[in-house]
């Protein structure tokens, strides 16, 4: 089931079912056209939902806070950060809530970003991220999970870990 | 400045070509890829040009093979076989030299050993370089001299040696205004200065004088960079070798010595490192500005030979494979192991 969105390419070869998720044409019945925040794609399986954004970075380092030579530049990184953090975890639970709306939130959920950062990054965002959103039972009063794992990931690793769902850029949007 | 180096059948190598930068070359590569070894070698052949000494007997002495015998030194095989080495050279007017040494696993001393290329002219033309080890010596100074002159002990040369750079005397003259800032920030960054008195060394801060048995050993290596800016070893035309400044330094201080040997290159030092660590290579990536000169030397053993080759980048997103990026690639693998249970396999 072949989707492209953002500049990527994705085949879930195993997938029930597999969508752009924040579609924007009305003609078509996955139209989102609601004032939240949505993820790019959503694929279905058997046992789980996988909810999967993109982000094609120029700049990787400036949202590496490790790594700075002034405090104003710190600061703007931070601020990087922070804002790369918010996108990526108001997108995951505005989708839940929507897909609770539609009643389609009733399997474990993945949460995959594929972020074009070295794995060193990727780890330190999945880390921030899998804590603020939050990742798995969080609080003892819950009874179900909003999304039961967050994975961070470029484009090698995905295909790495990932394949029957190959990925790659759109030919023709700048990578090879 | 050295420009390339080249072994055939050497220590680990069967056959590698590594062109240099006349800044600053990053050797990254997991354990037992030989990165320590290029360093050694480009060393020897930089330190003779100024002791006049044999190349043959600087490369036994720096890498210390069992017995002393340097033909342990050619790569191990079954049959018996020759190695070689040579290191290629650009002299001030733009000419180039080699040295290149020639042995075979039954040759037993240095003088047996072959020396070609351009010796004479490599000693007429003397550099200055210092080689800082993995392991500090300068807690160890008192004595360590004398002891190594007088006794056979089982030490690789460039312990003895960076301690005698150590002790050279300072330059005549004032210290002119780029070293004097580079000092500036170490003395911030340790919060004090360098004193000798007989044979040992102290920080000297403003709560007084600590030896540095005492001192932490981060502190101990950046007093050691202190004191090669401030007696003038690292000037114009000469060469640091660096194997793991990483090793006992605090993270937060990685930010200022990378600062510092991206100054040091700047003004004309050319800088060897070997490093494990995320930290000081994205400093390297995050500090280098458009005129500043790095290659990045990613040393790995092949799939299908096993034997070692190496892929050079000047851009550090590009560097592959990445030893060091690659570990965090294999958290990465892990995690999503544990929690996805094979989904998408």
């Amino acid at each position: 089931m072949k989707v492209d969105a953002d500049g990527f390419s994705f085949d879930f070869t195993d997938a029930l079912d597999a969508f752009v998720f924040d579609e924007k044409d009305k003609t078509k019945p996955t139209y989102h056209g609601q004032p939240m925040k949505a993820v790019d794609i959503i694929a279905e399986f058997p046992d789980a939902y996988i909810f999967v954004e993109m982000k094609d970075f120029n700049d990787p380092a400036a949202y590496d806070t490790k790594d700075f030579s002034t405090e104003e530049e710190l600061k703007a990184k931070r601020a990087g950060f922070k804002w790369l953090k918010n996108y990526l975890k108001y997108k995951c639970r505005d989708t839940y809530l929507f897909r609770h709306a539609e009643q389609k939130a009733e399997k474990p959920i993945h949460y995959i970003c594929l972020l074009t950062f070295d794995n060193a990054l990727n780890t330190a965002v999945r880390k921030t991220l899998s804590k603020e959103l939050p990742v798995g039972l969080a609080s003892k009063r819950w009874k179900q999970e909003l999304v039961k794992s967050c994975q961070v990931v470029n484009v090698a690793k995905w295909n790495e870990n990932f394949p029957k769902w190959p990925v790659s850029h759109t030919p023709g949007t700048g990578e090879a | 400045m050295l420009e390339k180096i080249k072994f055939e059948k050497f220590t680990a190598f069967e056959k590698l070509e590594v062109k240099f930068s006349p800044g600053i070359n990053i050797f990254v590569g997991e354990n037992g890829t030989g990165k320590t070894h290029i360093l050694k070698v480009a060393y020897a052949a930089c330190d003779i040009a100024k002791s006049k000494g044999g190349f043959a007997e600087k490369i036994n002495n720096v890498f210390y093979p069992s017995g002393k015998q340097i033909g342990r030194l050619v790569k191990r095989s079954s049959v018996s076989s020759n190695g070689s080495l040579e290191v290629v050279r650009k002299l001030d007017d733009g000419k180039k030299i080699a040295l290149r040494l020639s042995l075979s696993n039954h040759t037993t001393k240095p003088d047996k050993a072959k020396i070609s290329g351009s010796p004479k002219a490599w000693t007429e033309s003397p550099m200055e370089a210092a080689y800082i080890p993995v392991k500090d010596m300068m807690a160890n100074a008192p004595g360590f001299r004398s002891l190594y002159e007088e006794r056979e002990i089982h030490f690789e040369e460039i312990y003895v040696d960076i301690i005698r750079k150590a002790f050279l005397p300072l330059l005549k003259g004032p210290t002119d205004k780029p070293r004097k800032q580079l000092l500036e920030s170490l003395q911030e960054a340790m919060d004090g200065k360098v004193v000798a008195k007989n044979e040992e060394f102290f920080l000297r801060s403003k709560h007084g004088e600590l030896e540095f048995t005492l001192l932490a050993e981060g502190f101990r290596k950046m007093g050691l960079l202190w004191i090669l800016i401030q007696n003038g070893t690292l000037l114009n035309g000469s060469v640091l070798f660096w194997d793991e400044p990483e090793t006992n330094l605090n993270p937060r201080l990685m930010k200022t010595v990378v600062g510092i040997l991206l100054e040091l290159q700047r003004l004309g030092v050319q800088i060897f490192l070997t490093t494990h660590d995320y930290v000081i290579l994205k400093e390297f990536d995050l500090q280098t500005k458009k005129d500043d000169n790095i290659l990045f030397h990613s040393l790995y053993r092949t799939k299908d030979t096993g034997e070692i080759e190496v892929a050079s980048t000047d851009d550090y997103l590009k560097l592959s494979p990445n030893a060091i990026d690659d570990t965090f690639g294999s958290i990465v693998d892990r995690e999503i192991e544990k929690s996805m249970e094979g989904l998408g396999k």
